[in-house]
């Protein structure tokens, strides 16, 4: 589906993606790894958001391989990559529902007419509805966004993302902050969508890595350190050594502190969540 | 929105329309409001005098209050749909005021002398159009800071200009005194029609020597006339840019407002939505600087490019609430009552006039502190409507920030104020033909 090649991103002294070479297929694929570990910026580089320092991106269309490296995040979205973010960045003050159709409006060729008025055009509602649906919005459709709370937002979050019926869904910790009883409704909303489509998920919470994924990638300082099933994973002694298990008591606090002091960003509210 | 399958009634009009003005409520009430107003003056001036004349703005004022009340959209078209601030709109008005002068009197390249008004207009919000599409080229590059101050100092460099350009008044005369439209004695009289061209029967000439009559109406005066024009032109442009909001187009621009990042990451190539509004954004501020030199016959660069032109637009979409888009025309109104409420004797009448007719001399002529009240007035109050307006400013700011039609909208729920008194006199009704849901829109 999308595959990269000795992808590599630096910022000044850091390098926060690493000569990645890598290829999503259909399995549902996690990708795991410490704070500052570059999964999110691996994504920016998929959608476009960031250029590449080196390495490219490549997504298979009709059959064949069509680099899309540089390319801008509407033309990599057009293309069919759409992702969540890890920080709720949603329309706020427009409905749920609005959030949604708008997303749909931007697949085809609808958005430009400025002379017609938006109730004629029922395709796009039809398809938020269908998609609020599936997210568990459909109660909440005339909402504005911003009074929705967390686990709702983190829900609209994937709802349009899902919009315009994309190949690939880029999920980037749609669990982050969401308290233990919403944890299985987005969990539940992972396994669904990936039945369609190609997941590729960034996710702290290794119960629902182990339960969801088909497939696990490590990364560690930007690079891959290990990509294999979930159950070889949790015995691999290089990602025991970088980040599941086998620390001394503090060791990952310590490790986190050092990040988030030479990063002085990247952290996210739910604090990892390591098992 | 279906009023094209409204098929069934009979009468002398076709029943979407009275499907439509049923939907619009609110605004078909206000449009009548506004059409009877200058009547409306005149009675009850000559009824309550100087009370009337006190409260309510006069014609003149009104005709004013058309023109940059449209300006004043055109602004909060960009700036309160897009999130974008058109620090410099007042480029786009100036250029359709000169435009319509300077075509007029044969200056222009291509534009014969003497080109119709209307024409004149329409292609002046054209270069405005093209205008809009460089400075957007520009300044669309940049974040929202960069596009205020580019804008801003666009505009300034046309003000600079037209303050200095010996080639705006080809005769011996001044450029920053203005330019009027058939002042080099070779070209004919101003005599701007507005209507729908090549139709003799729809068109009337507006200006203070214009017709008497309208629509074959004679209502015996050159400004009523030209106010019932003006605003047909700038009901049109209302109704215009209502219906891009309303459309998916709109929508687009509500989302770059919102987020603009997330718009992108959607699929929206935001750059073009951007350029699309501002260009829309700048025909219609062209086309509210035309119709002002329409009635005024002349413009000068304080009343056109100068920035507080578009701060008073700013202003006026604040009070009337950004976001909003008949919302800063009423701003408008409410900043030109306010200041002609506290103008001096004369222009408009207002505070001064009344308090001198209706307070005892000797009220007015006690002594506190070394000043008569009446002295005290005029240091303070009168002339000085700008100062209050400022204030009243300063208060919407800090406790109206969503203007008086956003908090009009948050107090009738998410459906917008239009739905809610159709909805509510649909139901008081008895529905004719048992269409019950109420579809229209306001803005
Ligand atoms: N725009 C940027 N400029 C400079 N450095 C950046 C930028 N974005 C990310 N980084 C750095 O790149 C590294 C990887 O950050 P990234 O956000 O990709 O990590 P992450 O794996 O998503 O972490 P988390 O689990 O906290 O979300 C960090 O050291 C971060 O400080
Ligand atoms: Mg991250």
């Amino acid at each position: 589906m999308l595959r990269t090649n000795r992808l590599t991103k630096r910022f000044g002294g850091i390098t926060a993606t690493d000569e990645v070479t890598f290829e999503l297929g259909d399995k549902l694929t996690s990708i795991i790894g410490p704070n500052g570990a570059g999964k999110t910026t691996f994504f920016n580089l998929l959608t476009g958001a960031l250029t590449p320092t080196e390495g490219t991106v490549e997504l298979k269309k009709d059959g064949g391989w069509v680099d899309i490296t540089g390319m801008d995040t509407h033309e990599t979205a057009q293309m069919g990559i759409h992702r969540s973010y890890q920080i709720t960045n949603v329309f706020p003050t427009t409905s749920v529902l609005e959030n949604v159709r708008v997303a749909a409006q931007a697949h085809g060729s609808n958005s430009v007419r400025f002379w017609r008025n938006v109730n004629n055009f029922d395709e796009h509602y039809e398809e938020a509805y269908g998609i609020l649906d599936r997210v568990g919005l459909a109660d909440k459709a005339e909402v504005p966004a911003e009074n929705l709370s967390h686990g709702e937002k983190r829900q609209l979050e994937v709802g349009i993302a899902l919009a315009g019926d994309p190949d690939v869904l880029l999920l980037d910790e749609p669990n982050a902050g969401v308290s233990s009883e919403d944890i299985d409704a987005v969990k539940a909303i992972i396994e669904d969508v990936a039945t369609d489509h190609a997941v590729l998920l960034v996710e702290h919470n290794m119960d629902i890595v182990m339960d969801v994924s088909e497939r696990i990638v490590v990364l560690n300082q930007g690079a891959v350190i290990a990509d294999d099933k979930p159950e070889n994973i949790q015995g691999d002694p290089d990602v025991q050594e970088a980040y599941l298990g086998g620390y001394e008591a503090g060791d990952l606090e310590a490790r986190r502190q050092d990040t988030a002091a030479s990063q002085g960003s990247g952290t996210e509210p739910d604090g990892g969540g390591l098992a | 929105m279906s009023v094209e399958t409204q098929q069934t009634g009979g009468g002398r009009f076709p029943s979407w329309i009275g499907q439509y003005l049923r939907d619009h409520l609110l605004l078909a009430v206000i449009v009548v409001l506004f059409a009877v107003y200058p009547f409306l003056y005149d009675f009850l001036t000559g009824q309550f005098g100087l009370t009337a004349q006190m409260i309510l703005p006069r014609t003149r004022t009104m005709l004013t209050i058309l023109a940059l009340g449209l300006f004043a959209m055109s602004f909060d078209f960009i700036s309160g749909y897009t999130g974008y601030l058109s620090f410099g709109h007042a480029a786009f008005f100036g250029i359709g005021a000169y435009f319509v002068v300077l075509g007029h009197n044969g200056q222009l390249p291509v534009v014969p002398a003497e080109t119709s008004f209307m024409l004149l207009l329409l292609i002046g919000a054209l270069v405005a159009v093209i205008a809009a599409f460089l400075i957007g080229l520009i300044s669309f590059r940049l974040s929202g800071v960069y596009f205020a101050m580019i804008t801003l100092g666009i505009a300034e460099m046309m003000y600079v200009a037209s303050n200095n350009w010996g080639f705006l008044t080809p005769g011996t005369s001044d450029p920053t005194e203005g330019v009027a439209a058939g002042s080099p004695t070779d070209v004919g009289f101003f005599e701007p029609m507005v209507g729908v061209p090549f139709v003799e029967a729809l068109q009337v000439e507006i200006g203070p020597f214009g017709d008497e009559s309208i629509l074959g109406i004679s209502v015996g005066d050159p400004q009523i006339v030209s106010y019932l024009a003006i605003g047909a032109v700038v009901l049109l442009c209302y109704l215009m840019m209502k219906r891009i909001i309303h459309s998916p187009f709109g929508r687009v621009m509500i989302a770059i407002r919102e987020n603009e990042e997330r718009a992108k990451a959607i699929g929206y190539n935001v750059f073009y939505y951007k350029m699309g509004a501002f260009m829309i954004s700048a025909f219609f501020g062209a086309v509210a600087g035309a119709l002002f030199v329409g009635y005024e016959g002349a413009i000068d660069p304080t009343n056109s490019f100068f920035f507080l032109v578009t701060g008073f637009a700013l202003v006026a979409a604040i009070i009337g609430g950004l976001g909003t888009l008949a919302g800063p025309f009423f701003g408008y109104i409410f900043l030109e009552g306010v200041e002609e409420f506290l103008s001096r004797e004369g222009s408009g009448g207002g505070l001064q006039p009344f308090l001198e007719q209706n307070l005892p001399g000797a009220i007015l002529d006690t002594d506190i502190a070394g000043l008569t009240i009446n002295e005290a007035l005029s240091a303070f109050m009168t002339g000085h409507g700008d100062f209050y307006a400022g204030i009243i400013f300063i208060i919407f700011v800090l406790y109206v920030p969503i203007g008086m039609l956003g908090t009009l909208r948050n107090r009738y729920g998410t459906d917008s104020l239009a739905k809610y008194v159709s909805a509510g006199v649909e139901k008081r009704l008895p529905s004719s033909d048992g269409e019950t849901a109420a579809t229209g829109d306001d803005d």
